[in-house]
This record gives structure tokens, sequence and C-alpha cells, in this order.
């Protein structure tokens, strides 16, 4: 049997239904769905406000890597079904999805919390993928910290 | 000599004022000679050198790898998406 896979690197809304139904087989009882939202007010560490973020793309690149994420999702986890990674670019106001990473399967309990929450995990490490944060006293670009292997 | 495209995303393109420079670099270059040798035009690159990452052809690669001829190159800082 073919899984669906979708993977989309977009400027538009992200539609929750329509990603959910497009990876949902007749044999699928169970979905974990991650989105990530803009926050408007961080108090974690360095507390600030968010007026909103710019999101930019390599985008052949991202495509590339975000569906090496789906393949190791597969191979780490081989009952799902379905699974959906979207990532939003352009800019993105607080409240709003950025990104959404969804996997299907028969049942709950054969790892598709576990691979949804790898698959977030591993677009933040290897998707490349950038917001600017611009907040009521300027902006600055955000960097991550997780150095890919070549190749990787 | 050899033609590369290399591309600059986030805080580089800032650094740099541009998405992308068209060289002509020698056959043999390194990442790390490449990196050099923008660093010596953009001085901005320099502090940040350690720490940005480099993709050839759309694939992460290391420091040491020789840039195959015709290249599409990139430089960027850690990703931040999601």
């Amino acid at each position: 049997m073919d899984f669906p896979t979708i993977i989309s690197l977009t400027e538009s809304e992200l539609d929750l239904d329509s990603l959910l139904a497009q990876i949902t087989l007749p044999t699928t009882g169970a979905s974990a769905i991650f989105t990530g939202i803009v926050r408007e007010q961080t108090s974690q560490g360095d507390a600030h406000d968010t007026v909103y973020l710019d999101y930019e793309a390599y985008q052949p690149m991202a495509e590339t890597k975000m569906r090496q994420v789906a393949d190791e999702i597969r191979q780490k986890w081989p009952t799902i079904e379905g699974i959906a990674i979207v990532q939003r670019v352009g800019r993105l106001y607080p409240g709003t999805p950025t990104t959404l990473i969804a996997c299907t399967c028969a049942h709950r309990n054969t790892g598709v919390f576990e691979a949804a929450r790898y698959g977030i995990d591993r677009l933040k490490e290897i998707v490349p993928v950038w917001k600017k944060e611009i907040g009521p006293q300027g902006e600055e670009w955000v960097e991550g910290q997780y150095h890919p292997k070549p190749g990787e | 000599m050899q033609k590369v495209k290399v591309l600059f995303f986030a805080t580089l393109r800032d650094y740099v004022g541009a998405k992308y420079v068209e060289l002509e670099i020698p056959i043999g270059t390194t990442i790390h000679d490449l990196m050099d040798l923008l660093a010596s035009t953009y001085p901005r690159l320099e502090k940040v050198k350690d720490s940005m990452m480099a993709a050839v052809d759309r694939e992460y690669a290391a420091d040491e790898e020789v840039i195959p001829e015709g290249a599409e190159i990139a430089f960027f800082p850690p990703v931040s998406g999601g």
C-alpha cells in the first residue's frame, strides 16, 4: 500500500482539516498533530514581546530536508501511515500556526506521538528555514544551535 | 578557474548585502578556502565564520570538501525554523 506523504513550504494559511483528510486512510484510527504557533509573550529566559516573525527558507534544500525528515520517521516507526510536514514562510503574526507535523497510524499506541515529536525536533535541526523576530525594541534574526554533520 | 554561485541566507545575507554572488575560483578550492575568500571581501563574515553552515548542491558540507565545478554553494547560520 502507498502511504501518503505531504511536504509543503508555503506562504498560505495552514488548513488542518484538509491536511488531516489527506493523510487519513481507511485503516487509520489515530493521528498526532503538532503545530508551532507564533508566541506573543515570551517569559522563559530572555523575556520579551513579539510583534511578528519574518520567515525565510532556502526553498529547494528545505523541501529536500523535509522529505528526509519524513523518510527518517518511516524508518523509525514503520507503523506510521500518513505524514504531513508543512512550514509556512513570510510574515506571521502572534497566534498564527507556523508549522505542522502530522502523523497517522492504525492505533494510538504504536509510536504516533513519538513520530510527530521526532518530526518537529528534526525539522528544527536540519531544515534550512530562519526567522527574524520583530519586537517593540527592534529586530533580530533567531539562530539555532544544531550543526548538522556533512551529508546529514 | 571555475564558476560557482554562492547563496546567503538570514544574518549572512545582511552581512554580504546580497542574496547571492557569482565567483570565479580556482579548481580544488575547498569550502574553508571559500569562506576565507568571502571574509576578506565581506569583513563582517569574519566573526561568524566558525559558526556558519555550508551546503554544496543543497547538502550539508564539510569545511574540507572540495567544491565541484558548477556547484551551488550556500552559507547560512544554524537553522531556526518551526
